[in-house]
């Protein structure tokens, strides 16, 4: 018997290869990291620093920016164009509360392609700081930083092209207090110096 | 002989071919209406098309319904805070300069959202409340962002490699 419909599912399938392709392609040059890997870390924290904000809420929050304040129209034109920031940090009352794979999760995601590691300072006392772009042809298409001492770990990741002369300038101007995440014993004694 | 009687039917037949027309004769046609027995079944094509058809709008209604209820789902899904935790109860090695800290948290919000009351006033009120959440969020993750930059500045100037030169040597 013959059967009603001859469905060749050879064709759809390569229309929706060619549809999902450059969406796959798009999701790989994606800047965003994973960073949910880090969540068990809160519990063992003394501080945690969490903060998601994803385009919509990005757009949401321009909406609330004053035009007549210069900090926040700064501000305003920082995040234009960006589509995400999403900051992770931890502080420890002890040492060794996290790993090197703790580390590693979020350093794997940056040894993807286009990723570019722009800074790289280890200390043994000091920690390590990483600073990495992620280059869309000239263009800046995101930015991380990756930063780990014996009690803290710290992880930002800005999505979308970010002015770094802008986000430069705004340091000391946004008014939002210390939270005491940078170690402010360590400058304390350097500017004692 | 005469063999007009094959063409037009005039002329003398050949008895053989009367004989013939005799024989056959009861086999011509004879109009009369077409009797079909009432025993008689016809197979019938199944037509799939209006099956297809519900088939097809059941799907796109559920499509549209998935559609629906993850947007309304991201429209109403919690909002995203910036959790800043601390210990219930201080401990005693904790560093003295955070204890006056969160005050000026505080009165910092109070005054970006003072700022904002004006620019925000054309939203709608849960619009707005979300909005200057986000706010709050987004200078949260620009002033840590600033203060990693910042430290990967000092990290990487000039005079704090000559103050590590200085210290190794």
């Amino acid at each position: 018997m013959k059967p009603l419909f001859h469905i060749n599912f050879r064709t759809p399938l390569l229309a929706l290869l060619l549809v999902l392709a450059p969406a796959l392609v798009a999701k790989a040059q994606d800047s965003r990291i994973q960073m949910g890997g880090l969540d068990h870390l809160a519990a063992k924290a003394s501080q945690t620093v969490d903060v998601s904000i994803d385009e919509r809420l990005m757009r949401l929050a321009a909406k609330v920016f004053s035009d007549k304040d210069e900090d926040e129209r700064e501000v305003k034109q920082l995040i234009a164009n960006l589509k995400g920031i999403y900051v992770k940090s931890f502080e420890f009352d002890t040492d060794g509360q996290f790993v090197a794979a703790d580390v590693e999760t979020i350093r794997m995601q940056l040894r993807a392609p286009g990723w570019t590691r722009l800074v790289n300072v280890t200390s043994k006392k000091e920690g390590m700081l990483e600073v990495y772009l992620l280059m869309n042809g000239e263009q800046i298409g995101g930015l991380a930083v990756l930063h780990t001492e014996d009690r803290e770990l710290t992880v930002v990741n800005i999505v979308g092209p970010v002015d770094l002369d802008k986000l430069a300038k705004l340091e000391g101007q946004l008014g939002v207090p210390e939270l005491g995440i940078e170690p402010t014993k360590k400058t304390k004694k350097e500017d004692e110096k | 002989m005469n063999d007009d009687y094959l063409w037009d039917k005039t002329g003398q037949p050949d008895p053989q071919i009367q004989q013939l027309e005799d024989i056959l004769g009861t086999l011509h046609y004879q109009p009369k209406p077409l009797a079909l027995p009432n025993d008689l079944r016809v197979p019938q094509r199944r037509n799939y098309v209006p099956l297809v058809a519900i088939a097809a709008s059941l799907l796109l209604a559920l499509l549209a319904g998935g559609i629906w209820l993850r947007v309304r789902s991201r429209d109403e899904a919690p909002k995203q805070q910036a959790r800043v935790e601390e210990p219930s109860t201080p401990k005693p090695e904790e560093k003295p300069n955070r204890a006056p800290q969160s005050p000026v948290n505080k009165s910092v919000v109070v005054h970006n959202r003072r700022q904002n009351r004006s620019a925000s006033s054309v939203l709608p009120k849960g619009e707005r409340e979300e909005a200057l959440m986000a706010k709050e969020q987004l200078m949260l993750a620009l002033r840590v962002t600033t203060q990693q930059l910042h430290l990967v500045h000092t990290k990487t100037s000039p005079a704090n490699q000559i103050k590590n030169q200085h210290r190794v040597g």
